[in-house]
Protein backbone atom coordinates (compact mmCIF):
# COMPACT_ATOMS: atom_id res chain seq x y z
CA UNK A 1 0.00 0.00 0.00
CA UNK A 2 2.51 2.41 0.85
CA UNK A 3 4.76 1.31 -1.87
CA UNK A 4 2.02 2.01 -4.09
CA UNK A 5 1.24 5.75 -2.58
CA UNK A 6 4.71 7.04 -3.34
CA UNK A 7 4.68 5.58 -6.85
CA UNK A 8 1.83 8.00 -7.60
CA UNK A 9 3.12 10.43 -6.45
CA UNK A 10 6.24 10.70 -8.26
CA UNK A 11 3.97 10.06 -11.56
CA UNK A 12 2.39 13.54 -10.29
CA UNK A 13 5.23 15.41 -10.13
CA UNK A 14 6.72 14.27 -13.55
CA UNK A 15 3.64 15.03 -15.31
CA UNK A 16 4.29 19.08 -13.55
CA UNK A 17 7.41 19.06 -15.13
CA UNK A 18 6.28 17.90 -18.62
CA UNK A 19 3.72 20.56 -18.53
CA UNK A 20 5.88 23.35 -17.24
CA UNK A 21 4.90 26.87 -18.87
CA UNK A 22 6.84 28.72 -22.17
CA UNK A 23 7.07 32.71 -22.61
CA UNK A 24 8.33 34.97 -25.19
CA UNK A 25 5.41 38.14 -24.67
CA UNK A 26 2.29 37.68 -23.35
CA UNK A 27 1.41 34.87 -20.92
CA UNK A 28 -0.73 32.06 -23.03
CA UNK A 29 -3.64 30.77 -22.15
CA UNK A 30 -3.14 27.87 -19.57
CA UNK A 31 -2.38 24.52 -21.69
CA UNK A 32 -5.04 21.60 -20.97
CA UNK A 33 -4.19 19.72 -18.23
CA UNK A 34 -1.74 16.79 -19.41
CA UNK A 35 -2.91 13.25 -19.57
CA UNK A 36 -3.24 11.27 -16.49
CA UNK A 37 -0.59 9.23 -15.80
CA UNK A 38 -0.42 5.53 -15.63
CA UNK A 39 -1.02 3.08 -12.51
CA UNK A 40 1.58 2.10 -10.83
CA UNK A 41 2.35 -1.56 -10.33
CA UNK A 42 1.17 -3.42 -7.85
CA UNK A 43 3.11 -3.96 -4.59
CA UNK A 44 4.78 -7.36 -3.23
CA UNK A 45 2.51 -9.74 -1.83
CA UNK A 46 2.54 -9.65 2.24
CA UNK A 47 3.61 -11.96 4.19
CA UNK A 48 1.69 -15.26 5.65
CA UNK A 49 -0.11 -14.45 8.73
CA UNK A 50 0.76 -16.29 12.05
CA UNK A 51 -0.60 -19.68 12.70
CA UNK A 52 -3.85 -19.82 14.94
CA UNK A 53 -3.54 -20.59 18.43
CA UNK A 54 -4.30 -24.36 19.07
CA UNK A 55 -7.61 -25.31 19.75
CA UNK A 56 -9.12 -26.52 22.83
CA UNK A 57 -9.72 -30.26 23.17
CA UNK A 58 -13.47 -31.37 23.84
CA UNK A 59 -13.23 -28.34 26.83
CA UNK A 60 -12.24 -30.48 29.30
CA UNK A 61 -8.90 -30.38 31.84
CA UNK A 62 -6.86 -33.29 32.08
CA UNK A 63 -4.77 -33.80 35.48
CA UNK A 64 -2.61 -36.40 36.42
CA UNK A 65 -2.02 -37.96 40.08
CA UNK A 66 1.12 -39.06 41.74
CA UNK A 67 1.58 -40.44 45.36
CA UNK A 68 5.00 -41.23 46.51
CA UNK A 69 5.12 -43.80 49.41
CA UNK A 70 6.91 -41.60 52.46
CA UNK A 71 7.04 -44.52 54.72
CA UNK A 72 10.03 -46.91 56.08
CA UNK A 73 7.79 -49.98 55.56
CA UNK A 74 4.30 -49.52 55.67
CA UNK A 75 2.67 -50.25 52.48
CA UNK A 76 -0.16 -47.75 50.97
CA UNK A 77 -3.37 -49.55 49.92
CA UNK A 78 -5.28 -48.98 46.19
CA UNK A 79 -6.27 -45.31 46.64
CA UNK A 80 -9.70 -43.60 46.35
CA UNK A 81 -8.60 -40.16 43.89
CA UNK A 82 -11.68 -38.09 43.60
CA UNK A 83 -11.95 -34.56 41.80
CA UNK A 84 -14.49 -32.82 43.12
CA UNK A 85 -16.47 -29.01 43.21
CA UNK A 86 -15.95 -27.62 46.64
CA UNK A 87 -18.88 -28.75 49.29
CA UNK A 88 -18.01 -32.35 48.82
CA UNK A 89 -15.64 -34.02 51.77
CA UNK A 90 -14.91 -37.83 52.11
CA UNK A 91 -14.45 -37.57 55.77
CA UNK A 92 -14.65 -34.37 58.55
CA UNK A 93 -11.83 -34.23 61.16
CA UNK A 94 -13.99 -34.51 64.30
CA UNK A 95 -16.58 -36.10 63.47
CA UNK A 96 -17.60 -40.23 62.68
CA UNK A 97 -16.37 -42.01 59.85
CA UNK A 98 -18.63 -42.94 57.08
CA UNK A 99 -18.63 -46.80 56.38
CA UNK A 100 -16.89 -46.34 53.17
CA UNK A 101 -14.15 -44.31 54.50
CA UNK A 102 -13.96 -47.39 57.75
CA UNK A 103 -13.72 -49.80 54.78
CA UNK A 104 -10.66 -47.75 53.22
CA UNK A 105 -9.10 -47.53 56.90
CA UNK A 106 -9.63 -50.70 57.96
CA UNK A 107 -9.47 -52.92 55.26
CA UNK A 108 -7.81 -51.07 52.12
CA UNK A 109 -10.87 -50.92 49.68
CA UNK A 110 -10.94 -47.62 47.78
CA UNK A 111 -14.04 -48.82 45.70
CA UNK A 112 -16.75 -47.58 48.13
CA UNK A 113 -15.53 -44.02 48.82
CA UNK A 114 -15.36 -43.29 45.04
CA UNK A 115 -19.08 -44.95 44.55
CA UNK A 116 -20.16 -43.12 46.83
CA UNK A 117 -18.54 -39.87 45.95
CA UNK A 118 -19.92 -40.49 41.98
CA UNK A 119 -23.36 -40.13 43.43
CA UNK A 120 -22.82 -36.18 44.67
CA UNK A 121 -23.51 -33.66 42.75
CA UNK A 122 -20.02 -31.88 43.32
CA UNK A 123 -18.32 -35.04 42.04
CA UNK A 124 -16.57 -34.52 38.50
CA UNK A 125 -14.11 -37.80 38.33
CA UNK A 126 -12.85 -40.69 40.54
CA UNK A 127 -10.79 -43.54 40.39
CA UNK A 128 -10.31 -46.75 42.84
CA UNK A 129 -6.44 -47.44 41.71
CA UNK A 130 -5.53 -50.97 41.58
CA UNK A 131 -2.49 -52.16 43.47
CA UNK A 132 -1.01 -50.88 46.39
CA UNK A 133 1.83 -48.59 47.14
CA UNK A 134 5.02 -50.07 48.23
CA UNK A 135 7.35 -48.30 50.87
CA UNK A 136 10.03 -45.83 50.15
CA UNK A 137 8.56 -45.73 46.15
CA UNK A 138 6.88 -43.81 44.12
CA UNK A 139 3.50 -45.12 42.97
CA UNK A 140 1.94 -45.00 39.17
CA UNK A 141 0.49 -41.72 37.50
CA UNK A 142 -3.67 -42.08 37.85
CA UNK A 143 -5.18 -39.43 35.06
CA UNK A 144 -8.59 -37.84 35.74
CA UNK A 145 -10.57 -35.51 33.92
CA UNK A 146 -12.76 -32.44 34.27
CA UNK A 147 -14.75 -30.05 32.56
CA UNK A 148 -12.62 -27.40 31.63
CA UNK A 149 -15.25 -25.34 33.72
CA UNK A 150 -14.55 -26.46 36.73
CA UNK A 151 -10.69 -25.65 36.58
CA UNK A 152 -11.09 -22.23 38.36
CA UNK A 153 -12.61 -24.19 41.42
CA UNK A 154 -11.76 -27.63 41.77
CA UNK A 155 -10.25 -29.75 45.10
CA UNK A 156 -8.87 -32.91 45.12
CA UNK A 157 -9.82 -35.56 47.87
CA UNK A 158 -7.82 -38.42 48.21
CA UNK A 159 -7.59 -41.25 50.51
CA UNK A 160 -5.27 -44.43 51.05
CA UNK A 161 -4.85 -46.97 53.90
CA UNK A 162 -1.48 -47.72 56.30
CA UNK A 163 -1.84 -51.43 55.42
CA UNK A 164 0.52 -52.32 58.64
CA UNK A 165 -2.05 -50.55 60.80
CA UNK A 166 -5.63 -50.77 62.59
CA UNK A 167 -7.21 -47.60 60.49
CA UNK A 168 -4.76 -44.91 59.58
CA UNK A 169 -4.82 -43.61 56.14
CA UNK A 170 -3.44 -40.22 54.71
CA UNK A 171 -4.12 -38.63 51.72
CA UNK A 172 -5.93 -34.96 51.17
CA UNK A 173 -8.91 -33.48 52.06
CA UNK A 174 -10.68 -31.48 49.87
CA UNK A 175 -7.32 -29.91 48.65
CA UNK A 176 -7.70 -26.80 47.00
CA UNK A 177 -6.28 -27.31 42.99
CA UNK A 178 -7.71 -24.22 41.56
CA UNK A 179 -6.32 -22.59 38.82
CA UNK A 180 -3.60 -24.89 37.39
CA UNK A 181 -2.67 -23.69 34.16
CA UNK A 182 -1.46 -26.32 31.63
CA UNK A 183 1.93 -27.91 32.27
CA UNK A 184 1.85 -26.66 36.14
CA UNK A 185 2.72 -29.03 39.29
CA UNK A 186 1.93 -28.85 42.44
CA UNK A 187 3.11 -31.25 45.47
CA UNK A 188 1.36 -31.51 48.44
CA UNK A 189 2.66 -33.77 51.33
CA UNK A 190 0.12 -35.33 53.58
CA UNK A 191 -0.22 -36.55 57.26
CA UNK A 192 -1.98 -39.69 58.64
CA UNK A 193 -5.24 -39.90 59.97
CA UNK A 194 -6.76 -42.38 62.48
CA UNK A 195 -10.75 -42.95 60.91
CA UNK A 196 -11.59 -43.64 64.72
CA UNK A 197 -13.50 -46.69 63.49
CA UNK A 198 -10.89 -49.53 65.45
CA UNK A 199 -9.04 -49.73 68.24
CA UNK A 200 -5.53 -49.73 67.79
CA UNK A 201 -5.10 -53.00 68.82
CA UNK A 202 -2.08 -53.56 66.61
CA UNK A 203 -2.54 -57.48 66.78
CA UNK A 204 -2.66 -60.09 63.86
CA UNK A 205 -5.95 -60.40 63.76
CA UNK A 206 -7.15 -57.28 63.30
CA UNK A 207 -4.89 -55.64 60.79
CA UNK A 208 -4.84 -56.38 57.02
CA UNK A 209 -1.21 -55.96 55.88
CA UNK A 210 1.55 -58.19 55.48
CA UNK A 211 3.23 -57.33 58.83
CA UNK A 212 0.01 -59.36 60.24
CA UNK A 213 0.25 -62.10 57.59
CA UNK A 214 3.74 -62.81 58.96
CA UNK A 215 2.63 -63.18 62.19
CA UNK A 216 -0.13 -65.92 61.19
CA UNK A 217 -2.94 -63.14 60.69
CA UNK A 218 -3.60 -60.11 58.20
CA UNK A 219 -5.72 -60.76 55.03
CA UNK A 220 -9.07 -59.56 54.24
CA UNK A 221 -10.74 -61.44 57.76
CA UNK A 222 -8.81 -59.04 59.35
CA UNK A 223 -9.57 -56.16 57.60
CA UNK A 224 -13.12 -54.78 57.66
CA UNK A 225 -14.81 -55.20 61.01
CA UNK A 226 -18.07 -53.31 60.94
CA UNK A 227 -17.60 -52.68 65.05
CA UNK A 228 -16.87 -49.39 65.87
CA UNK A 229 -14.87 -50.34 69.13
CA UNK A 230 -12.25 -47.24 69.11
CA UNK A 231 -11.94 -44.67 72.29
CA UNK A 232 -13.52 -42.37 70.37
CA UNK A 233 -16.32 -42.45 66.97
CA UNK A 234 -13.87 -39.46 65.29
CA UNK A 235 -11.73 -38.88 63.01
CA UNK A 236 -8.32 -37.47 64.02
CA UNK A 237 -4.80 -37.21 63.06
CA UNK A 238 -2.58 -40.51 63.75
CA UNK A 239 -0.69 -40.20 67.06
CA UNK A 240 1.26 -43.50 65.28
CA UNK A 241 1.92 -46.72 65.93
CA UNK A 242 3.04 -47.69 69.50
CA UNK A 243 4.58 -51.13 68.28
CA UNK A 244 6.49 -53.99 70.79
CA UNK A 245 9.58 -51.80 70.60
CA UNK A 246 10.72 -51.55 73.97
CA UNK A 247 7.74 -53.35 75.75
CA UNK A 248 9.97 -55.92 77.83
CA UNK A 249 12.94 -53.34 79.16
CA UNK A 250 12.37 -51.46 82.39
CA UNK A 251 10.68 -48.17 80.49
CA UNK A 252 7.64 -50.75 79.39
CA UNK A 253 7.14 -47.81 76.65
CA UNK A 254 6.03 -50.61 73.54
CA UNK A 255 3.55 -52.57 73.84
CA UNK A 256 4.11 -56.27 74.14
CA UNK A 257 1.38 -57.47 72.79
CA UNK A 258 1.61 -55.75 69.56
CA UNK A 259 2.76 -57.34 66.32
CA UNK A 260 4.67 -54.39 64.37
CA UNK A 261 8.71 -53.53 65.06
CA UNK A 262 9.59 -50.34 65.58
CA UNK A 263 10.38 -50.57 62.06
CA UNK A 264 6.69 -50.04 61.48
CA UNK A 265 6.69 -46.21 62.71
CA UNK A 266 6.31 -43.64 60.97
CA UNK A 267 6.47 -39.57 61.33
CA UNK A 268 4.82 -37.14 59.13
CA UNK A 269 4.30 -36.63 56.06
CA UNK A 270 3.83 -40.39 55.20
CA UNK A 271 2.70 -39.67 51.21
CA UNK A 272 3.54 -36.84 48.92
CA UNK A 273 1.30 -36.21 46.08
CA UNK A 274 2.01 -34.55 42.78
CA UNK A 275 -0.70 -33.09 41.11
CA UNK A 276 0.17 -32.22 37.12
CA UNK A 277 -2.50 -30.39 35.06
CA UNK A 278 -1.80 -31.55 31.09
CA UNK A 279 -4.05 -30.45 29.57
CA UNK B 1 16.62 -13.48 20.76
CA UNK B 2 19.73 -11.68 19.67
CA UNK B 3 19.37 -9.21 22.75
CA UNK B 4 19.19 -11.94 25.03
CA UNK B 5 22.63 -13.75 23.82
CA UNK B 6 24.32 -10.31 23.78
CA UNK B 7 22.90 -9.95 27.48
CA UNK B 8 24.44 -12.67 28.63
CA UNK B 9 27.37 -12.57 26.72
CA UNK B 10 28.03 -8.96 28.69
CA UNK B 11 26.81 -10.70 31.89
CA UNK B 12 29.48 -13.64 31.26
CA UNK B 13 32.10 -11.14 30.34
CA UNK B 14 31.28 -8.94 33.72
CA UNK B 15 31.15 -12.07 35.61
CA UNK B 16 34.78 -12.68 34.67
CA UNK B 17 36.04 -9.23 35.78
CA UNK B 18 34.37 -8.79 38.72
CA UNK B 19 32.38 -10.44 40.95
CA UNK B 20 28.58 -9.74 39.78
CA UNK B 21 26.42 -10.31 42.33
CA UNK B 22 23.23 -11.47 40.52
CA UNK B 23 21.05 -11.71 43.60
CA UNK B 24 21.43 -12.03 46.85
CA UNK B 25 19.02 -13.23 49.25
CA UNK B 26 18.79 -13.99 53.42
CA UNK B 27 18.39 -17.54 54.30
CA UNK B 28 17.49 -18.22 58.15
CA UNK B 29 17.03 -21.88 59.88
CA UNK B 30 15.83 -22.03 62.86
CA UNK B 31 16.51 -26.12 64.75
CA UNK B 32 12.49 -27.21 66.10
CA UNK B 33 13.98 -30.50 67.38
CA UNK B 34 14.86 -31.30 70.98
CA UNK B 35 18.34 -32.30 71.20
CA UNK B 36 19.68 -32.86 67.53
CA UNK B 37 22.11 -30.50 66.35
CA UNK B 38 22.10 -29.54 62.16
CA UNK B 39 25.66 -30.11 60.56
CA UNK B 40 27.06 -27.58 58.34
CA UNK B 41 24.35 -26.45 55.67
CA UNK B 42 24.42 -27.12 52.13
CA UNK B 43 22.77 -24.28 50.44
CA UNK B 44 22.28 -24.96 46.79
CA UNK B 45 20.87 -22.37 44.18
CA UNK B 46 20.27 -24.44 40.91
CA UNK B 47 18.26 -25.61 37.99
CA UNK B 48 15.98 -28.62 37.04
CA UNK B 49 18.86 -30.64 36.34
CA UNK B 50 19.71 -31.03 39.91
CA UNK B 51 18.31 -33.09 42.81
CA UNK B 52 19.96 -33.10 45.69
CA UNK B 53 17.22 -36.11 46.98
CA UNK B 54 14.19 -37.48 45.92
CA UNK B 55 12.20 -39.47 47.98
CA UNK B 56 12.01 -42.97 46.65
CA UNK B 57 15.19 -42.70 44.69
CA UNK B 58 17.99 -44.33 45.89
CA UNK B 59 20.75 -41.65 47.61
CA UNK B 60 23.82 -40.49 45.61
CA UNK B 61 27.13 -41.35 47.33
CA UNK B 62 27.42 -37.35 47.84
CA UNK B 63 23.78 -37.50 49.79
CA UNK B 64 25.26 -40.34 51.97
CA UNK B 65 28.32 -38.34 52.90
CA UNK B 66 25.89 -36.10 53.60
CA UNK B 67 24.00 -37.72 55.65
CA UNK B 68 26.23 -40.22 57.35
CA UNK B 69 29.26 -37.96 58.60
CA UNK B 70 27.83 -34.32 57.65
CA UNK B 71 30.90 -34.13 55.11
CA UNK B 72 29.97 -31.73 51.98
CA UNK B 73 33.55 -31.43 50.82
CA UNK B 74 37.53 -32.25 50.28
CA UNK B 75 37.77 -29.56 53.08
CA UNK B 76 36.50 -31.40 55.41
CA UNK B 77 37.02 -35.12 54.52
CA UNK B 78 39.87 -36.18 51.78
CA UNK B 79 38.15 -39.27 52.21
CA UNK B 80 35.37 -37.75 50.23
CA UNK B 81 36.59 -36.98 47.30
CA UNK B 82 35.56 -38.03 44.04
CA UNK B 83 32.38 -38.56 46.15
CA UNK B 84 30.96 -35.73 47.53
CA UNK B 85 28.88 -32.91 46.56
CA UNK B 86 31.79 -30.81 45.73
CA UNK B 87 32.26 -33.93 43.07
CA UNK B 88 28.94 -33.56 42.33
CA UNK B 89 27.72 -29.82 41.78
CA UNK B 90 31.71 -28.01 41.04
CA UNK B 91 33.96 -26.13 42.51
CA UNK B 92 32.12 -23.94 45.94
CA UNK B 93 30.87 -20.22 46.01
CA UNK B 94 30.84 -20.90 41.66
CA UNK B 95 28.63 -20.22 38.70
CA UNK B 96 28.88 -23.98 37.88
CA UNK B 97 26.23 -22.96 35.56
CA UNK B 98 24.12 -25.63 36.44
CA UNK B 99 24.47 -24.49 40.18
CA UNK B 100 25.73 -22.63 43.11
CA UNK B 101 26.35 -23.72 46.29
CA UNK B 102 27.91 -22.89 49.49
CA UNK B 103 28.75 -24.57 52.68
CA UNK B 104 27.36 -22.73 56.01
CA UNK B 105 30.08 -23.98 58.88
CA UNK B 106 29.08 -24.73 62.10
CA UNK B 107 26.19 -26.42 64.38
CA UNK B 108 22.98 -25.15 64.22
CA UNK B 109 22.01 -26.07 68.38
CA UNK B 110 18.45 -26.96 68.71
CA UNK B 111 16.02 -23.89 69.35
CA UNK B 112 18.58 -21.89 68.17
CA UNK B 113 18.49 -19.78 64.60
CA UNK B 114 21.22 -18.60 62.12
CA UNK B 115 20.81 -16.59 58.88
CA UNK B 116 22.72 -15.91 56.23
CA UNK B 117 23.01 -14.00 52.78
CA UNK B 118 23.81 -15.75 49.91
CA UNK B 119 23.99 -14.99 46.33
CA UNK B 120 21.70 -17.46 44.38
CA UNK B 121 23.64 -16.14 40.25
CA UNK B 122 20.14 -16.10 39.19
CA UNK B 123 19.66 -20.14 39.79
CA UNK B 124 15.45 -20.60 39.76
CA UNK B 125 15.45 -23.02 42.64
CA UNK B 126 16.94 -23.75 45.82
CA UNK B 127 18.15 -26.85 48.23
CA UNK B 128 19.10 -26.93 51.81
CA UNK B 129 20.56 -30.31 53.65
CA UNK B 130 21.98 -30.83 56.52
CA UNK B 131 22.64 -33.67 58.97
CA UNK B 132 20.92 -34.57 62.08
CA UNK B 133 23.17 -35.64 64.93
CA UNK B 134 23.57 -37.89 66.74
CA UNK B 135 21.79 -40.11 63.85
CA UNK B 136 22.84 -42.81 61.54
CA UNK B 137 22.05 -40.84 58.26
CA UNK B 138 18.88 -38.50 59.04
CA UNK B 139 18.66 -35.28 57.32
CA UNK B 140 16.65 -32.16 56.89
CA UNK B 141 15.91 -31.60 53.79
CA UNK B 142 14.46 -28.08 51.11
CA UNK B 143 13.69 -30.12 48.15
CA UNK B 144 13.99 -27.93 45.53
CA UNK B 145 11.72 -24.99 45.70
CA UNK B 146 11.34 -22.21 43.49
CA UNK B 147 13.13 -18.91 44.98
CA UNK B 148 10.56 -16.35 45.11
CA UNK B 149 11.12 -13.47 42.53
CA UNK B 150 8.98 -10.81 44.20
CA UNK B 151 10.52 -9.11 47.44
CA UNK B 152 9.46 -10.18 50.93
CA UNK B 153 9.32 -13.10 53.54
CA UNK B 154 8.53 -16.95 52.86
CA UNK B 155 8.32 -19.46 55.36
CA UNK B 156 8.84 -23.22 54.40
CA UNK B 157 8.79 -26.08 57.23
CA UNK B 158 11.20 -28.81 57.22
CA UNK B 159 10.92 -32.13 57.24
CA UNK B 160 13.94 -35.05 58.34
CA UNK B 161 14.49 -37.94 55.92
CA UNK B 162 16.33 -40.81 55.93
CA UNK B 163 18.92 -41.24 53.71
CA UNK B 164 18.34 -45.20 53.33
CA UNK B 165 21.94 -45.64 53.13
CA UNK B 166 22.60 -47.18 56.58
CA UNK B 167 20.61 -49.02 59.11
CA UNK B 168 19.34 -47.16 62.29
CA UNK B 169 21.13 -49.29 64.76
CA UNK B 170 21.57 -46.05 66.83
CA UNK B 171 25.08 -47.70 68.04
CA UNK B 172 26.96 -45.30 70.11
CA UNK B 173 30.22 -44.70 67.70
CA UNK B 174 32.81 -43.96 70.73
CA UNK B 175 31.90 -47.74 71.91
CA UNK B 176 34.68 -49.93 71.20
CA UNK B 177 33.09 -52.93 72.31
CA UNK B 178 31.68 -53.24 69.14
CA UNK B 179 33.37 -53.25 65.60
CA UNK B 180 31.74 -53.10 61.98
CA UNK B 181 31.16 -56.12 60.23
CA UNK B 182 35.08 -56.88 59.26
CA UNK B 183 36.90 -54.94 62.10
CA UNK B 184 36.16 -51.52 61.35
CA UNK B 185 35.72 -48.79 64.19
CA UNK B 186 31.74 -47.61 64.71
CA UNK B 187 31.49 -44.03 63.12
CA UNK B 188 30.78 -42.11 59.99
CA UNK B 189 30.65 -42.76 56.38
CA UNK B 190 30.37 -46.22 55.03
CA UNK B 191 30.45 -47.91 58.53
CA UNK B 192 27.69 -48.40 61.40
CA UNK B 193 26.72 -46.30 64.32
CA UNK B 194 25.83 -42.70 64.98
CA UNK B 195 27.89 -39.55 63.72
CA UNK B 196 27.86 -36.51 65.93
CA UNK B 197 27.74 -38.27 69.40
CA UNK B 198 29.88 -35.00 70.85
CA UNK B 199 27.33 -32.73 69.50
CA UNK B 200 24.57 -34.30 71.64
CA UNK B 201 23.31 -32.34 74.08
CA UNK B 202 22.71 -35.33 76.58
CA UNK B 203 25.13 -37.98 77.03
CA UNK B 204 24.59 -41.75 74.88
CA UNK B 205 24.39 -44.64 76.58
CA UNK B 206 26.76 -47.34 75.82
CA UNK B 207 25.28 -50.68 76.36
CA UNK B 208 22.88 -50.67 73.81
CA UNK B 209 21.84 -54.40 71.59
CA UNK B 210 20.79 -52.07 68.71
CA UNK B 211 18.20 -51.05 66.91
CA UNK B 212 17.07 -52.76 63.24
CA UNK B 213 20.05 -54.96 63.55
CA UNK B 214 20.90 -57.49 65.56
CA UNK B 215 24.94 -57.68 66.64
CA UNK B 216 26.28 -60.81 66.05
CA UNK B 217 24.12 -61.34 62.60
CA UNK B 218 23.88 -59.96 59.25
CA UNK B 219 20.38 -58.90 57.95
CA UNK B 220 19.55 -62.40 56.95
CA UNK B 221 20.33 -63.63 60.32
CA UNK B 222 23.38 -65.65 59.47
CA UNK B 223 25.97 -64.82 62.14
CA UNK B 224 29.24 -62.79 62.15
CA UNK B 225 31.52 -61.73 64.28
CA UNK B 226 30.20 -61.95 67.96
CA UNK B 227 31.03 -58.06 68.48
CA UNK B 228 30.33 -57.12 64.98
CA UNK B 229 27.43 -55.30 63.57
CA UNK B 230 26.43 -55.56 59.82
CA UNK B 231 26.23 -51.84 57.64
CA UNK B 232 23.17 -52.53 55.67
CA UNK B 233 20.89 -50.16 53.67
CA UNK B 234 17.43 -49.57 53.58
CA UNK B 235 16.77 -46.80 50.73
CA UNK B 236 15.67 -45.61 49.18
CA UNK B 237 15.43 -42.12 50.19
CA UNK B 238 12.04 -41.75 52.72
CA UNK B 239 10.71 -39.72 55.46
CA UNK B 240 12.71 -40.89 58.89
CA UNK B 241 10.40 -43.06 61.02
CA UNK B 242 12.34 -41.28 64.04
CA UNK B 243 14.64 -42.63 66.22
CA UNK B 244 13.65 -44.87 69.01
CA UNK B 245 15.85 -44.61 71.77
CA UNK B 246 15.60 -45.78 75.35
CA UNK B 247 15.19 -44.56 79.01
CA UNK B 248 18.53 -46.93 79.68
CA UNK B 249 22.53 -45.29 79.58
CA UNK B 250 23.46 -48.92 79.46
CA UNK B 251 21.48 -51.78 78.50
CA UNK B 252 18.37 -51.90 76.22
CA UNK B 253 18.09 -51.54 72.44
CA UNK B 254 19.36 -48.10 71.98
CA UNK B 255 22.17 -45.75 72.77
CA UNK B 256 19.93 -42.94 72.58
CA UNK B 257 17.56 -41.25 74.70
CA UNK B 258 13.82 -41.45 73.77
CA UNK B 259 12.88 -38.88 76.52
CA UNK B 260 15.57 -36.58 74.58
CA UNK B 261 16.80 -37.47 70.85
CA UNK B 262 13.40 -38.25 69.32
CA UNK B 263 11.79 -35.45 67.34
CA UNK B 264 8.37 -35.16 64.93
CA UNK B 265 8.08 -33.10 61.49
CA UNK B 266 8.73 -30.31 61.68
CA UNK B 267 12.29 -30.56 62.30
CA UNK B 268 13.23 -27.08 60.72
CA UNK B 269 11.64 -23.90 60.06
CA UNK B 270 13.66 -22.02 56.32
CA UNK B 271 12.78 -18.14 55.85
CA UNK B 272 14.19 -16.96 52.68
CA UNK B 273 14.18 -12.77 52.82
CA UNK B 274 14.11 -11.54 48.46
CA UNK B 275 15.51 -7.87 48.89
CA UNK B 276 13.59 -5.06 47.05
CA UNK B 277 15.66 -4.48 43.81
Amino acid sequence: MKTKLFKLSLLTLLVTLATGCVDDGDTGAVGPQGPAGVDGSDGADGQDGNDGANGTNGNTAVYTVQITNLTYSQPLSPAAIIMHEPGYYAFVEGQSASVELEQLAEGGDPSGIVSTASTQVQFLDGIATSGPIGPRSIGSESTLVVPDLDADNLRLSIATMLVDTNDAFTGLNAMDISNMEVGDSRAFMAPSWDSGTEANLETADTMPGPAAAAAGGGGTAAGFDAARDDLFDRVRLHAGAVTNANANDASKEGLSTSILTEADRWDNPTAKILVTRTR
Amino acid sequence: MKKTSIASALLAALALSSNVSAQTIDISITNLTHAQHFTPRLVIAHDSSIDAFEPGVEASSALAWLAEAGVIDDAQSIDSSGQNFEALLGPVDNDNTSNTWHRFDGLVAPSTTVSYPFDTMDKPYLSILAMLVPTNDAFVGLDSIAIPTEPGTYTYTLHAYDAGTELNDELNSTRTDIVAQGGAALGGYGVPGVAGVGASPVPLGTGGTGVAVTVGFDQDGNAIGANEVVDGTDGPVHIHRNVLGDTSLTDGASDLQSTEHRWLNPVARVTITIPAP
